[in-house]
This record gives structure tokens, C-alpha cells and sequence, in this order.
């Protein structure tokens, strides 16, 4: 085996720190995801091999590399237990890097580490695009870019001129990547799926509700979904986002049943007053449900129906951004009818939980004339009695309900409707828990509602007959100003800071609002450039029935004419001023000498030249040269053109 | 003042001139052996009506070839020995206060002559050399508030040794850049060497030689030469060689727009004097060194060791158009 030097003589000083800084900029989006090891690790290489460059020592030997690769590889299965994804694959990318960082020593090894940070940069789009990924895109492929032109720039070329040269071959490509990325025919189905990381927690309602689980959610002002309405928004208090039902409760938590396919939602729920039309674009839950105005009417977005407690809930997980419009009336009613067997379900505790609460609702119960003044009186008991809504509850035991209303008296709204719902039960009122969003931002810049995470909301709804289900909002007793004016407006206004949330200035909020209307077009018109929307750009640039074959041809077409373009303006820019009629035939002359003139070589020497290699008569060179020169550059004279061309027309 | 006796009528006509130049050629070369090149780029200098900078040891020749050059083209000859107590003075002149006439009367220096041969030129102060520089550029010198012309044509031969450092003035760049040339002298090769060993005294040569052209005749010259036709393709190459010198890495200053139409005006007057249809590529070649050889300032460290070989790689790296 031969061994290759190892030893570093500083030649790689210059264009080393640009690599580097390029292999920096594009670990940046990984860095909140990678084990801390490897960030450390990579870092740790960079100057480690600064180092080595710097005071011109060897580099590690081929053992300790293997060694070390090895013990990476590893490592990174430790952390993973597997290697594909796009966790485990970034972070192999990453630590490889590093570890050829250890090898580098030509040019050539620089150049596969710039290839290395191009699929960084790339792997990095899997996992998310956000607003900010064009602009980091921009920055980083042009940083690439500059540290690709330092390896080969002349020592005397600045970095400044390396950068703008990157710039504007970048400028080049664009036009090329936007007629890609428009014309290129979407699909409905990829052909290929990129494996997610499983188990990588996206904050959100999930499927069952324990004490504390939708007050964690309040502290991320994570979007959840927006909604523009056709027509005016409707007040706060209305806004109630139907999520999913919750029918099962053990003492501590409630849970669902699995959602089938219900009955036809027309025939079950009846609409009053004017139907509200709106689209929804709901973020990513990795989760099936659906979410719409209670109640919703009808819905556009594909796969999905309306299980039994009139929840929406889709065939699939939603894994990405969708847009779906909806039409939902906010008065309503749903079907009167409650057979025994469902009624009894929704009335069900477990035996032996939370025994106190049962025993008060029994005596509420007879105490109030009917359902209904119980009902008003449960939720007095909330309103006058001291009990408090915070965003931090203390924690509760077992008798999660007991706790709560007899010992902390302190709860945000899932406590509300649990202990709602458990009161409800315990005196025989058929009851259940909708989990969803209330409320929401409006955008009046963008002209829609924000619903973030924070708005996660529990609210109960109440069998009541010759009424059917019906909307109680206990948390609405505690604390009104939650559902008048939403989450976020409530600490907007300085009503949250009681709830200890910080009320942003009015500053950050105009700014967030800014940033919030781009995130929407961008999601709108960028992320959600599909199939639907891609067939209506088609028409409306024009083309008849648009289909693949169509855009493909248009794609090729538009490329071919742009590679046309950028050629020709690359030609007008580096090549050298027309050829006069003299310098072709002179050069036709010096193809069939066979020699190849030398740079800066005059004509003269190069005739001179060919006399000696005796290829072609002395006396034809000799006229050839002559003639060239008076032609080139001797007075304008037609005469000389003609003697060359004949010169060299007598060569065979 | 000698004059040639030539034809004078014809001195105008392209043979006449033609055969002036050939006459220059062939007796500069019968008193300087081995030195074509050196001749034919002083002469291309003359009739480019610039001023000549010869730069080289002591013994060389350099004295000659200005002596020769006004010689054989007929022009009057003032020698100037640089020394450091030169005063401006000594070059150009005083007013003397005449007793008889009761005025002040002016008499002229050795500058009012056609050629001046200022040897060892970085011998003198600053001062006296500026008053030299300035009369070279102004072709007038100006005392006591009177301007005076300077005979037509007026040429500078300027020489300087490059051994001597101590007590030397040298040229700083901006002076360098109003002598037209800069060349070298250079040792003869063995031939030659041994012809001027076995032959006559040069000195002796040169009194017998006669002039070949009249002032007429130099002037008539001149205008041809400006007629010289330059092409778009050479301005090209002008051009190139320009912007590599400003690009180069090893060049840390390059040549100015001035620098470059000296370059054009020395091509064309070497292509007049090889009796080419127009300047070509290698009329520029040839002039390049003496032209820009004092201009182009090398960047520190470079792996030259001499302009020439700077310049040589220039022209190497650049393509002709």
C-alpha cells in the first residue's frame, strides 16, 4: 500500500478558512436537531485543521481516521438506532465532513467538502421550508459558491471579486430554477416520500387530555392554522374550532373512541342564520383530525369525513401543510335523538373516582328543579365560588377532579371541562369534551385569523332533550374575558398578564404581524404551489387544458431559451472582438501548418517558425505573412485581403 | 552645424526618406558594432520626438551613441556632465549685465541645442535635474521672466549609471515617465568586440562621418511616422498588454494612459523605420521593454530579476488579438 504524505505546507491557508466558513453557514439549520456531540465534534475539526495548516504539522494518520470514523458511525446509531431519515443522514453528513476536514490536503479534497455543505444545505429542505430557508438558501449557496472561486481565484483576486462573481452566477441560474420550479408538472402522489423522523414531537392537541396537557400547549405561539373568511369575521366568542371529541374518561384523563364513519352530517345537524364560508390552511399535526368552525357544514379538503360526535377527522395523518375551504353555521342544532345504549355511554364514570364531586352533584341535583338549572347552577358554583384560571396549575392527583374542585381551586379550561363534564355525569346528563382552538389573532394586515397553539381550548357539550347536543363553555364562567376576546388578544390587552403571560409591546406585535402575513403568502403561493394551483397558473398564462406533457415541452422550451440567453450574454461579455475576415483566413493558415502558435507569438515569429518546420513552401509563408499584415493592419486596402485569400488558397 | 548633402529637393518623397533612414541605419552601425537593436529603438525614439534615456555601465558606448545619433542626423550637439554642484544655471543660462549697452543680456546655456547629450544624469541635485526635466517637457525654458523656444527638433539623451548609489540622485518614477525610451547598452558580443578592438579609433570615425540627413529632412520624418497607420486589431493589443500590466499580480503599477500612447507612438516610428505597411504586433513587441521597462513598477517579491524579463514575461502572457 503506498502511503501518501501527510505532512501540510500552508498552501491550503488561504482558501481553508473559506471552506470552513462554507461548511459552517451550511450546518446552521441542522444545529437545533444534531446531537450536540457532533456540532462539537465538526467545530472541533475546523480548528483542529486550521491548527495543523497554520503551524504546518501532519495530519492524523489513516488508522486514527478509520478509527475515529468508526467510532462516529457508531456513534451516530447509538444516538439514532438507525441511519436513514433525515436525522441520521444530516448527522452522518455532518460528521463525515468533519472527519474529511482530517484529510484534506489538496484541492481536490476541498472541493468534495463543498459538495459535502451543497447536500447539507439541500437535507436541511426536508425537514421544513420556512420563510427564511430562500434568503439562507441565497446566502449559503453564494458563500459556497465564493469559497469554490477562492480554491481556484489568483492570489491577487479579493474575496470581494470571489463573492460577486458567485452572485452572479447565481443570478444566471435563477431564471433557469424559476422556470423549473413553475413549469415543472406537480403531482398529486410523489414518487417518493422522504422518511420522517418518527417520534419527533410537533406540538399540538393531541388524541386524549389529561390535567396539564392543553395548558402546556398555551406557551407556544406556534401556528396551528390561519383562516381567511369570505365575508366579516365573526366575534370571539363564536369562534369555537371543533377538533375532536372526547367520550372516555378514567378517573384522570379523557380519551376517544376511534372515529368511524358517522352519519351524513346533513342529516344530523340543522343550521341557522347565515352559513360562514372560509378557507382554512392548517399546519402540519402528524395527527388525523380536522379543524373547522363549530359546526361545520361542508369541507373541500379530500379524505375526510365526520365521525359520530360530529368531529373531522381525516383518512390519513395530515404530514404537511394543507388548504381546504369550509361552510359552517355558528347556530345549530344536532339531531334530538339519543338512543339508550349512547346515552348511557356519555353519562359513564369509573366506579371508584373522584368520589367527592359525584356526591356534590347529587346533591345539586336535587336541589335544582331540572337539567337545565343545574346546569346554570354548576356553572355558578364556578363564577361566584373562588376559583381561579391560570396557566399554571398545580399538579393533581389520582381524583384529578376532587383535587380540583375541592382542594387547588386553581385550573386552566381542561380543568373546567373535565370536572364540568364529571359533575354533568354524575347527575345523569348525557356530557362530553370537544378539544379545539377558541378564538384567534386577526391579521389585519394580511386580512386573516391566526390561530396558534396557544389558543388550545376544551369546552364541553351537553345532551339536553328535544334539544340534542349542546355547547356549554365552563371556562367561560372563570374567566369571560378568554373567550370575548381570545388567548392571545386577551394577552394582547393586558388581561393575560393576570394569567402571567407577557404582554408583548406594540412594536413586536406590528412586527410579528409583518412576519405572520409573508409566513401566509409564502405558505399560500410558494410551499402550496400543487397541483390545483399550478393548473390554474397554467390557464391563466394561457395555455389550453394544461397537462404534463404540455408543461414539460414548455419547461424544455423555456430552459433551451434561457441557456440561449445566459450563452449569449456570456459570449457578449468573454469573447474576444469580432474576427476580421484577415484573422480567419490567418488562422485557417495556421491550421494547416499543423503548429500550434504560442501565446504572444506574432505573426512574423510563427511564420518564421513554420519556414523552419518546412511544412509548406518558404516562399507561400512568406507571401501568407505579408499579405496578413498589410491586410490586418496596414491602410485599409482591399488589394491585401485578396492576396491572402489567395495565398492562402494556394495552400492544398 | 553639419549638413548633409543629400538632394534636398526630395527629402519629402517616401524614397528619399526611405533612404535617409537606411543611411542613418547602416552608419550608427558602422561606428556602434553589434548594436542594431539599440540603434534602431533610439532612432524610432528620435522620430517619435522622444527623449532617450540610455542607462548602463560606464564604457559601454552609451557617450557614442548620442554623439553619433546628432552626427549622422545632422543636429547641433551640447554634452552636459551632471555633476553635483550643477545649478539650473550651468544648464540653461544667465543674464549678464552688459556695461556698454546698460542692459542685461542673455546668455544662453548649453540646453539651446538640438541634441543634448545630459551625461550621468543622476549625478546631479534634484533641482538641476528638474530644470533639465521641465525644458524637456515644456520645449521652452524661461528666465528672468522671458520664455525662450527651444531649437526644433529637441531631443534629450540622457545617461545614467545604475552601479553608482552613493551620492546619486536617481530619477524617481514620475521623472522617468517623460523620457519617451529607456534602454540598455549592454556588452558587445565577441565579434563585435573584436572589429572595434582591431579597428579605428570611433572618435576619429565619427569626425569623418558625414550627416545623412538635413533638419528638414528629421522634421519631414517626423510627420511620417505620426501618419503611420495603426489598426482596430492593434489597438486591441495595445490595449491587452495595458490591462494585463494594471491586472498582473507581479506588477504592482501598471501603465498609465500616458504609458500607453507612448507605446503606440514608439510602435509606429519603429514600424517606420522597419518600413512595415502599418505598426504591427511586433513593432509593439519590440518597443515594449524600452518603453514600459521605467514605467511598470514590480510588486514586491516578484521572481523577476530584471524589467526586462518582467516585460518579456508580459508579452508572453498576453494574446495577440
Amino acid at each position: 500500500m503506498m502511503t501518501r504524505p501527510r505532512g501540510t505546507d500552508g498552501s491550503l491557508l488561504s482558501s481553508l478558512p473559506w471552506t470552513m466558513t462554507a461548511l459552517a453557514v451550511s450546518i446552521v439549520p441542522h444545529l437545533p436537531y444534531l446531537p450536540i456531540w457532533i456540532s462539537i465534534a465538526l467545530f472541533g475539526c475546523m480548528i483542529w485543521r486550521y491548527a495543523i495548516e497554520k503551524r504546518r504539522r501532519s495530519l492524523p494518520s489513516a488508522w486514527f481516521r478509520a478509527l475515529l470514523a468508526l467510532a462516529c458511525f457508531l456513534g451516530v446509531l447509538q444516538t439514532y438506532s438507525t441511519v436513514s431519515g433525515v436525522g441520521p443522514g444530516s448527522a452522518l453528513l455532518a460528521i463525515m465532513a468533519a472527519l474529511k476536514l482530517l484529510e484534506t490536503r489538496k484541492r481536490r479534497d476541498q472541493f468534495v467538502l463543498l459538495f459535502i455543505s451543497i447536500f447539507l444545505v439541500m437535507s436541511a429542505l426536508l425537514r421544513e421550508q420556512y420563510l427564511w430557508s430562500l434568503p439562507y438558501l441565497v446566502v449559503s449557496i453564494i458563500v459556497i459558491m465564493t469559497a469554490w472561486l477562492r480554491m481556484s481565484a489568483a492570489h491577487y483576486e479579493t474575496a470581494r471579486q470571489s463573492f460577486l462573481t458567485g452572485g452572479r452566477l447565481l443570478l444566471y441560474a435563477a431564471p433557469l430554477a424559476v422556470a423549473m420550479w413553475i413549469f415543472f408538472p406537480r403531482i398529486a402522489v410523489p414518487f417518493w416520500a422522504v422518511p420522517m423522523d418518527t417520534g419527533t414531537a410537533t406540538t399540538g392537541i393531541s388524541d386524549s387530555m389529561s390535567p396539564g396537557d392543553v395548558s402546556k400547549l398555551s406557551r407556544s405561539d406556534a401556528v396551528a392554522f390561519r383562516v381567511k373568511f369570505d365575508g366579516p369575521t365573526p366575534a370571539a366568542r363564536d369562534r369555537y374550532w371543533r377538533g375532536l371529541v372526547l367520550t372516555v374518561f378514567n378517573g384522570r384523563t379523557w380519551s376517544m373512541n376511534d372515529p368511524y364513519e358517522g352519519a351524513r352530517v346533513h342529516e344530523i345537524v340543522s343550521g341557522q342564520g347565515d352559513p360562514i364560508k372560509y378557507q382554512i390552511t392548517l399546519e402540519a399535526t402528524r395527527q388525523p383530525y380536522v379543524f373547522a368552525l363549530d359546526m361545520p357544514w361542508s369541507w373541500t379538503l379530500e379524505r375526510t369525513f365526520m365521525g359520530p360526535q360530529q368531529q373531522l377527522v381525516n383518512a390519513r395523518p395530515i404530514d404537511q401543510r394543507v388548504a381546504y375551504e369550509a361552510v359552517s353555521y355558528t347556530t345549530f342544532s344536532t339531531d334530538a335523538n339519543l338512543g339508550d345504549y349512547a346515552r348511557s355511554w356519555y353519562q359513564r364514570l369509573p366506579d371508584a373516582s373522584n368520589p367527592r364531586t359525584r356526591r356534590l352533584a347529587q346533591e345539586m341535583r336535587n336541589a335544582a328543579k331540572s337539567d337545565k338549572a343545574y346546569i346554570e347552577s354548576v356553572l355558578r358554583k364556578f363564577n361566584t365560588e373562588e376559583y381561579f384560571y391560570t396557566l399554571e396549575p398545580p399538579p393533581l392527583g389520582n381524583n384529578s377532579v376532587d383535587r380540583f374542585l375541592f382542594d387547588t381551586r386553581r385550573g386552566f379550561c381542561e380543568h373546567y371541562a373535565s370536572a364540568f363534564a364529571v359533575m354533568m355525569r354524575a347527575a345523569d346528563i348525557p356530557a362530553r369534551i370537544v378539544l379545539g382552538y377558541q378564538g384567534g389573532e386577526i391579521n389585519s394586515m394580511a386580512g386573516h385569523l391566526i390561530v396558534r397553539q396557544s389558543d388550545a381550548h376544551a369546552w364541553n357539550e351537553i345532551w339536553l332533550e328535544e334539544h340534542g347536543w349542546y355547547r356549554v363553555d365552563p371556562t367561560a364562567a372563570v374567566a369571560p374575558g378568554r373567550i370575548d376576546l381570545g388567548a392571545s388578544d386577551a394577552a394582547f390587552q393586558g388581561v393575560g398578564e393576570a394569567w402571567g403571560l407577557s404582554a408583548p409591546s406594540q412594536i413586536l406585535h406590528r412586527l410579528s404581524m409583518t412576519i405572520d402575513a409573508l409566513d401566509a403568502k409564502w405558505n399560500d403561493w410558494v410551499l402550496g404551489y400543487g397541483p390545483d394551483k399550478q393548473d390554474e397558473f397554467m390557464q391563466r398564462l394561457g395555455m389550453h387544458d394544461p397537462n404534463w406533457q404540455k408543461m414539460m415541452l414548455t419547461m424544455i422550451g423555456l430552459i433551451l431559451g434561457l441557456i440561449g440567453l445566459i450563452s449569449l450574454l456570456l459570449a457578449l461579455r468573454y469573447r474576444p472582438p469580432a474576427k476580421d475576415p484577415a484573422a480567419i483566413l490567418f488562422k485557417r493558415f495556421v491550421r494547416k501548418t499543423g503548429l500550434e502558435p504560442g501565446i504572444g507569438e506574432t505573426a512574423e515569429s510563427f511564420s518564421r517558425r513554420a519556414m523552419q518546420t518546412g511544412t509548406l513552401p518558404a516562399d507561400t509563408v512568406r507571401s501568407v505573412t505579408t499579405a496578413y499584415h498589410d491586410a490586418r493592419y496596414g491602410p485599409a486596402d482591399e488589394s491585401a485581403i485578396a492576396r491572402l485569400k489567395r495565398a492562402v488558397g494556394t495552400i492544398g | 552645424m553639419q549638413r548633409g548633402n543629400i538632394v534636398e529637393k526630395l527629402h519629402t518623397s517616401d524614397e528619399a526618406q526611405r533612404a535617409a533612414i537606411e543611411r542613418a541605419r547602416a552608419a550608427l552601425g558602422g561606428i556602434i558594432l553589434g548594436k542594431n537593436e539599440q540603434i534602431t529603438l533610439s532612432l524610432a525614439c528620435l522620430l517619435a520626438r522622444g527623449h532617450l534615456l540610455i542607462e548602463d555601465l560606464p564604457g559601454l558606448g552609451k557617450t557614442m551613441l548620442a554623439q553619433s545619433l546628432a552626427r549622422v542626423l545632422g543636429l547641433s550637439f551640447q554634452r552636459i556632465q551632471f555633476t553635483s554642484d550643477l545649478l539650473p544655471a550651468d544648464i540653461i543660462g544667465v543674464s549678464v549685465f552688459r556695461q556698454n549697452s546698460g542692459e542685461f543680456e542673455f546668455q544662453p546655456g548649453p540646453i539651446f541645442a538640438q541634441l543634448i547629450l545630459a551625461d550621468e544624469v543622476n549625478r546631479a541635485t534634484p533641482k538641476a535635474q528638474s530644470a533639465l526635466l521641465e525644458s524637456m517637457e515644456e520645449q521652452q525654458v524661461s528666465v528672468d521672466g522671458t520664455t525662450r523656444a527651444l531649437p526644433e527638433p529637441f531631443f534629450v539623451v540622457a545617461t545614467q549609471n545604475p552601479g553608482d548609489q552613493i551620492g546619486t540622485f536617481p530619477l524617481p518614477e514620475s521623472q522617468l515617465d517623460r523620457f519617451l525610451m529607456r534602454i540598455q547598452m549592454g556588452y558587445p558580443n565577441e565579434d563585435s568586440e573584436r572589429e572595434l578592438l582591431a579597428g579605428d579609433d570611433r572618435r576619429l570615425m565619427l569626425k569623418d562621418t558625414k550627416a545623412v540627413a538635413s533638419t528638414e529632412m528629421l522634421l519631414a520624418l517626423q510627420q511620417s511616422v505620426a501618419a503611420v497607420h495603426v489598426s482596430d486589431a492593434l489597438i486591441d493589443y495595445i490595449q491587452a498588454l495595458v490591462r494585463h500590466t494594471r491586472e498582473s499580480a507581479d506588477i504592482e503599477i501598471g501603465l498609465s494612459p500616458r504609458g500607453a500612447q507612448a507605446l503606440v507612438a514608439a510602435s509606429k516610428a519603429f514600424a517606420f523605420v522597419e518600413d512595415h505597411s502599418g505598426a504591427y504586433p511586433d513593432d509593439v513587441q519590440a518597443v515594449f521593454t524600452a518603453i514600459s521597462g521605467h514605467r511598470l513598477k514590480p510588486a514586491g517579491g516578484t521572481r523577476f530579476r530584471s524589467p526586462a524579463e518582467l516585460c518579456q514575461h508580459v508579452l508572453d502572457s498576453v494574446a495577440i488579438p
